[in-house]
């Protein structure tokens, strides 16, 4: 009796004291420990990580098109204007021995991917388009990236929006610097006049309304990994 | 005092038959039998680790599918899920908001993922599978079960450890374990385990395998529950401290599902058993 006495008050008190600490996201105490898994799962995705994985999507398989939800953080959706900014470029630099500023022109006349792939986002919902760009290992290749580097961080004028990734991921096959979906030239709502796409990365690690590609030696965080999103954000 | 094979425990005559025990004042093999828990400590630990972990897995995994409640992949449409776009309540989720829940979610899952490899291994290498595994007349055995709790049979069936019913629930939430793994990492990681997911029909597929497989394990948890209290709630002791009564069980009391007496008149009070 006494022990089950000793049962009853123990684990009654141990609730008590678990429900005392919580608030709607749960025990506070928690948030050191949930890190720490996320620092192990990253380590988990990156030993799976294989840049030979492809997401393949059958050749007449039916895209999204319309349906394929527009996005930004912004009050407006973000739109250059040459009259204020002149014209669009996409700087690339960094830990690079030859950094480079392309207008749309320049990415253009690059050597072009077109691919149909899955776009998964974090929300779970997926969409399917047909995007086309360049590689970003070709990006890569034309600037000369330096053994240093080992992230890369996507830089945008929507707002503060960016977003940093594990290089191996940002020089996977299927990761472009996009410019066109569907066949037409990429819309205001998708990230006009380019943004990042892979199906390697959840959505909001895409960073679209592209501006600049920086090559880093560390780590950066980014506008939904450092609200509480993953940073690793792999698929 | 006899075994409950009745086979003679004193032997004082000299007339050894079946000796007790290896030396003198050591308990019989029956005795130390009834005084071992009825569950090993290590079912028990992993049993209320279990309940923490699914219960962490469920609801935060439904604050995740509030994210986007409905299946379909954008532009096109999905032919089993009769409720897309209506959120699940929130009091069932836990996590307060996406990013939190899918945090909980992916550490929750390794607590989940070990326990459930500890229970497994040790039921494996310790024996207690054997109550357990499916056998040939269980099919037999579960009928004349729902028959009893109908009211279509007098007695309760014999049993062993557990009913015919019980025997396939429990055999039946391991593998559904298993499968919320598979189907989990699948939609974790639909393109570097892209065999994976394409063997469960792909990424939108994966997803509905994984919530269906969520919904039975919530419904064997939830006639788990009701069962424990409705047939046999000494049974919780059992899972908590070890000690079980079998003049209590469900089958001495003759016990339906709110059908049942505190103690059976035709079986007399346990001489001792396993009470702590």
């Amino acid at each position: 009796m006494n022990r089950r006495r000793f049962v009853t008050f123990s684990t009654s008190s141990i609730a008590a004291a678990a429900l005392g600490a919580c608030d709607s996201f749960g025990p506070k105490r928690a948030t050191s420990l949930l890190k720490l898994a996320e620092r192990k799962n990253e380590g988990l995705e990156r030993w799976l990580f294989d840049s030979g994985s492809r997401n393949r999507v059958a050749a007449g398989a039916r895209l999204s098109g319309r349906s394929f939800p527009r996005y930004f953080i912004s009050d407006a959706m973000p739109v250059w204007n040459e009259a204020q900014r002149g014209v669009w470029r996409l700087e690339v630099g960094g830990a690079v021995r030859n950094p480079l500023s392309l207008t749309l022109d320049d990415l253009m006349k690059m050597r072009s991917t077109t691919q149909k792939v899955d776009h998964f986002c974090v929300e779970g919902w997926t969409a399917r388009a047909e995007w086309t760009g360049v590689r970003m290992s070709e990006l890569a290749r034309a600037a000369g990236v330096t053994p240093d580097a080992q992230y890369v961080d996507f830089q945008s004028f929507d707002s503060d929006y960016h977003e940093c990734w594990d290089i191996d991921s940002a020089l996977h096959p299927q990761t472009l610097v996009a410019y066109g979906m569907d066949r037409a030239m990429l819309g205001p709502g998708h990230g006009a006049p380019a943004r990042v796409h892979s199906p390697v990365k959840l959505g909001y690690k895409n960073t679209k309304y592209l501006t600049r590609i920086l090559f880093l030696p560390t780590r950066s965080g980014g506008y939904w990994s450092d609200r509480g999103y993953e940073w690793y954000g792999g698929v | 005092m006899t075994t409950a094979s009745g086979q003679s425990l004193g032997g004082s005559d000299g007339r050894v038959e079946l000796a007790p025990g290896p030396g003198n004042g050591e308990p019989s093999a029956a005795i130390q039998r009834a005084r071992r828990p009825r569950h090993h400590w290590v079912v028990r630990v992993t049993h209320w680790v279990n309940f923490i972990a699914l219960g962490l897995m469920i609801t935060t995994g439904l604050r995740i599918f509030n994210a986007y409640p409905a299946f379909a992949r954008k532009g096109e449409s999905f032919c089993c899920y009769p409720f897309a776009g209506k959120p699940i309540p929130g009091v069932l989720t836990f996590g307060g908001w996406l990013a939190g829940a899918r945090n909980y979610h992916f550490a929750a899952m390794w607590l989940l993922f070990v326990n459930g490899l500890v229970y497994v291994t040790f039921i494996y290498l310790h024996g207690e599978w054997r109550d357990l595994v499916p056998r040939r007349g269980d099919i037999r055995d579960s009928w004349e079960m729902v028959k009893f709790y109908l009211f279509a049979r007098r007695d309760h069936p014999h049993q062993g450890k557990h009913n015919a019913l019980q025997k396939s629930a429990y055999f039946a939430m391991p593998i559904f374990g298993a499968l919320a793994v598979v189907t989990g990492l699948a939609i974790w990681k639909p393109v570097q385990l892209a065999p994976l997911t394409n063997l469960l029909g792909g990424y939108v597929w994966a997803r509905y395998w994984h919530f269906l497989v969520m919904l039975c394990l919530v419904m064997l948890t939830v006639v788990h529950v009701i069962m424990v209290f409705a047939v046999d709630p000494y049974s919780i002791r059992s899972m908590i401290t070890g000690g079980y009564n079998e003049a209590k069980s469900p089958e001495a009391r003759n016990a339906r599902p709110f059908f049942w007496r505190r103690s059976s008149a035709t079986v007399p009070p346990s001489d001792g058993g396993f009470d702590r």
